[in-house]
């Protein structure tokens, strides 16, 4: 008897473990022997499109727990907007979302809609894995195209070769400028007036600022500035790490690509305006700034609430300084996006769904309202987000950054970043003045021209193993 | 014995009576998750991962193109495939650390000394911690400027490292974290292992005249060599296998890539570069180098362990 029974209890357990790996069956299905390149069709949203239930749609994004309220709240509007579509939110780390995003389209149940990286949006693009929103934006109910700024939408255009032209595959979740800003408490005890978008500074200027505004020793050492943009240093002395034309060429040896390089590091090397490398691996820059205790920092609007919140003194954004060989100042401006997946059994619910987060006028009040982001609406940022109380006082400052000085990063725009970050590896070298700027560039050249090179060949075997 | 013989002649010659078929097919069932769960999750894995190591797959379209061994060819030629291979093997310095410091503990704990469970608890408490919580708590600890461990140094020397920024300080810097996490674990395993060795082996050695450290060296050591050989193993494949605290501590490899350990460099193969069929083909050639080590590891222990008369 005790025998039967225990052969019982196993063949149940037997049975489940094989209903177990029927539930992951679909999991297993595509990464093991699915070739077709047919759109895949979630099991779980074709069980709905065809009966009366509400429509389902999942959407996947990260954040902080501030962005992840904000989000729930407008999902909730959303949903009563559209009573007949019911969303699902997932939210993952941010670190591992592409990790997550990857292992899902590669076992067939990629989300309806997803944040979507500027960096990997090409990717994604390439493979066929996001919904062509040209004609939604065009036709859509949720916003008007012209009241948003060209460049944000141009950011997610993608030509199958080429970023910013083409056919539309994300819309702006939020945008950021990357000002400089600054401690004006420690501006008026040092005498230092700030530049205005009329009057803008040189590096010149900005260093003898910086000089200025170091004061104290060991703990009450205050620093003139933090690390200096090296992408605006570059770029604004008209250099560039990649041609722009084809963006196959480095050019990190071009004299005035040294030179900006050399004067970043100098700063800290030779006028000992910004903290030395010990300093700043105990405590950031960014940090630093926030106690008070440095000046000048570059930083992101994403900052805008952690400012608000922890810095007990009055500070202010400015544009960063002019080359003053060329009289021009750009940086880079960054923005996450919102895709929708190209297998989506709902298109439109999920293009309305990622309208609807981006554009939507309460979400872009509560976004801006909370420091998360600035509006991306021109007729809000120009009109009540001006008077809005809280710093910086300067608002027009990152409007005309916006309009006139900001660029989509060059490493954004190649298939991979490997080349970039290869870069960006021993660059501690040249600020730590183990090597000057023009012995790192010549040494590191070829191996940056190699990986940019495998950057390209891996966009082209993409485009032609998806097509 | 003769039972046994009867036995097993029964079973070459008739075939299986009605009861063992039972116990037999009563058996597979017993074992039969295990075997799937083993089957779906490394097995079927496995075979997929060296499959798509022969081809250019990239997760995110479905089309594999065969390219035959050219990821293998490419690893070979890979620069920061071989730096990831030396800081891999440098992660095996803790092994011989904290093996040595868990069989001290475990003696101590084995001779009864005062407050041992309490030391136990704390000794254990680092690896059901969570390593991603300990990881930031050892940022703090070796901030170059405010950490405890340089301001204690400083006592010392004039320019403690700069744990975080230089790859060497920071391979350091893992190495005596895993050491420290590890301790506790292990030492369980000798406590045991010291626990199931009979007094009466040290009973005979006194009146033999045997003093301590004879007695450790002759009847302790040899007889707790099984148990070293199984963590020396299971610590080597583990130590191969470091990630996290290179993903915490220098999460783009660090400088040069002077931290990566080849499993950080396939998981960034992988996902961050979307190179799935070369992120597998790493992963085949590290795969069989763990075996051909392991399978070494077992040929030598033959030498050394004791595994009774």
């Amino acid at each position: 008897m005790k025998k039967k029974i225990i052969i019982v209890i196993m063949c149940l357990t037997f049975a489940l473990s094989v209903l177990g790996l029927a539930g992951c069956r679909q999991t297993m299905e595509p990464s093991t022997s699915d070739t077709s390149i047919e759109p895949k069709v979630t099991e779980e949203s074709a069980e709905t499109t065809g009966t009366e239930e509400k429509i389902k749609i999942t959407f996947m994004g990260w954040g902080t727990d501030a962005e992840i309220a904000t989000f729930k709240e407008m999902l909730a509007q959303y949903e009563t907007k559209y009573p007949d579509v019911e969303v699902e939110y997932i939210v993952v780390a941010d670190n591992e979302f592409d990790t997550k995003l990857q292992t899902m389209i590669g076992a067939g149940q990629c989300p309806d809609a997803f944040y979507s990286h500027i960096d990997r949006m090409m990717k994604y693009a390439v493979t066929g894995n996001l919904y062509d929103l040209t004609d939604y934006v065009e036709n859509n109910e949720i916003f008007d195209p012209d009241n948003v700024w060209e460049c944000l939408i141009n950011l997610y255009r993608f030509d199958g070769n080429m970023q910013g032209s083409g056919s539309i595959y994300a819309l702006p979740k939020d945008v950021s400028v990357f000002p400089v800003f600054y401690n004006v408490d420690l501006f008026k005890a040092a005498g230092v007036t700030p530049p205005t978008i009329d009057n803008p500074w040189d590096w010149n200027d900005y260093l003898e600022a910086a000089k200025k505004l170091t004061t104290g020793e060991g703990d009450n050492k205050i620093y003139g500035t933090g690390a200096y943009s090296l992408e605006s240093a570059v770029w604004s002395n008209g250099a560039e790490w990649v041609d722009q034309e084809t963006l196959t060429k480095v050019q990190i040896d071009d004299p005035a690509f040294i030179q900006a390089l050399q004067w970043c590091a100098d700063l800290r090397l030779v006028h000992g305006v910004a903290p030395t490398a010990s300093e700043t691996e105990s405590l950031s820059d960014y940090d630093r700034f926030k106690q008070g205790k440095l000046a000048m920092v570059g930083a992101g609007t994403w900052s805008l609430a952690d400012f608000w919140a922890n810095c007990d003194f009055e500070w202010d954004v400015m544009n960063w300084p002019v080359s003053p060989n060329t009289g021009k100042s750009e940086i880079w401006f960054g923005s996450a996006g919102l895709s929708v997946s190209s297998t989506t059994a709902n298109p439109e619910a999920a293009c309305n769904l990622i309208a609807y987060l981006s554009f939507n006028e309460d979400a872009q009040r509560t976004a801006y309202t909370m420091g998360q982001a600035i509006p991306m609406l021109k007729d809000m940022a120009y009109g009540e987000y001006m008077n809005f109380e809280k710093p910086p006082a300067s608002k027009e400052v990152l409007f005309d950054i916006l309009e006139n000085h900001a660029r989509l990063a060059t490493q954004s725009r190649t298939f991979n970043q490997e080349w970039f970050n290869e870069f960006y590896s021993n660059i501690d070298a040249v600020f730590n003045g183990e090597m000057t700027a023009q012995q790192y560039c010549e040494s590191i050249k070829d191996t940056i021209q190699q990986l940019l090179d495998d950057s390209n060949a891996q966009k082209a075997e993409y485009s032609k193993s998806s097509n | 014995m003769d039972c046994m013989n009867a036995r097993s002649k029964d079973k070459k010659g008739k075939g299986k009576s009605k009861l063992e078929r039972r116990e037999g097919l009563a058996g597979l069932l017993f074992v039969s998750p295990t075997i799937i769960y083993f089957i779906v999750f490394f097995l079927l894995p496995l075979v997929v991962c060296v499959y798509a190591s022969f081809t250019n797959w990239n997760i995110l379209s479905p089309n594999r193109i065969f390219v035959g061994t050219l990821n293998y060819e490419k690893l070979f030629m890979d620069p920061k495939f071989w730096k990831a291979l030396k800081n891999t093997l440098f992660m095996l310095i803790p092994i011989p650390i904290y093996i040595t410091f868990a069989l001290l503990f475990a003696y101590a704990c084995h001779k009864n000394i005062l407050g041992q469970k309490v030391f136990r608890a704390i000794y254990y408490l680092p690896y059901i911690s969570s390593i991603v919580a300990l990881t930031l708590i050892w940022m703090w600890l070796f901030n170059s400027q405010y950490g405890l461990v340089n301001s204690f140094l400083s006592l010392f020397v004039d320019n403690p490292p700069s744990w975080l920024s230089d790859p060497f300080w920071t391979k350091w810097m893992i190495v005596i974290m895993i050491s420290w996490k590890l301790i506790g674990f292990t030492s369980i395993y000798y406590i045991a292992a010291l626990k199931s060795i009979p007094k009466s082996y040290y009973e005979a050695a006194q009146i033999d005249g045997a003093g301590p450290r004879q007695q450790f060296f002759k009847i302790t050591l040899p007889l707790i060599t099984p148990t070293t050989f199984y963590l020396l193993v299971i610590g080597m494949i583990g130590s191969l296998q470091t990630f996290v605290e290179v993903q915490m501590f220098a999460p783009d490899g660090g400088r040069g890539y002077g931290v990566g350990t080849i499993v950080f460099y396939i998981w960034q193969k992988a996902f961050s570069s979307s190179q799935m069929g070369y992120a597998c083909a790493i992963a085949t050639v590290f795969g069989l180098f763990i075996l051909v080590v392991t399978v070494v590891q077992f040929t030598v222990s033959r030498k050394w362990v004791f595994e009774g008369d």
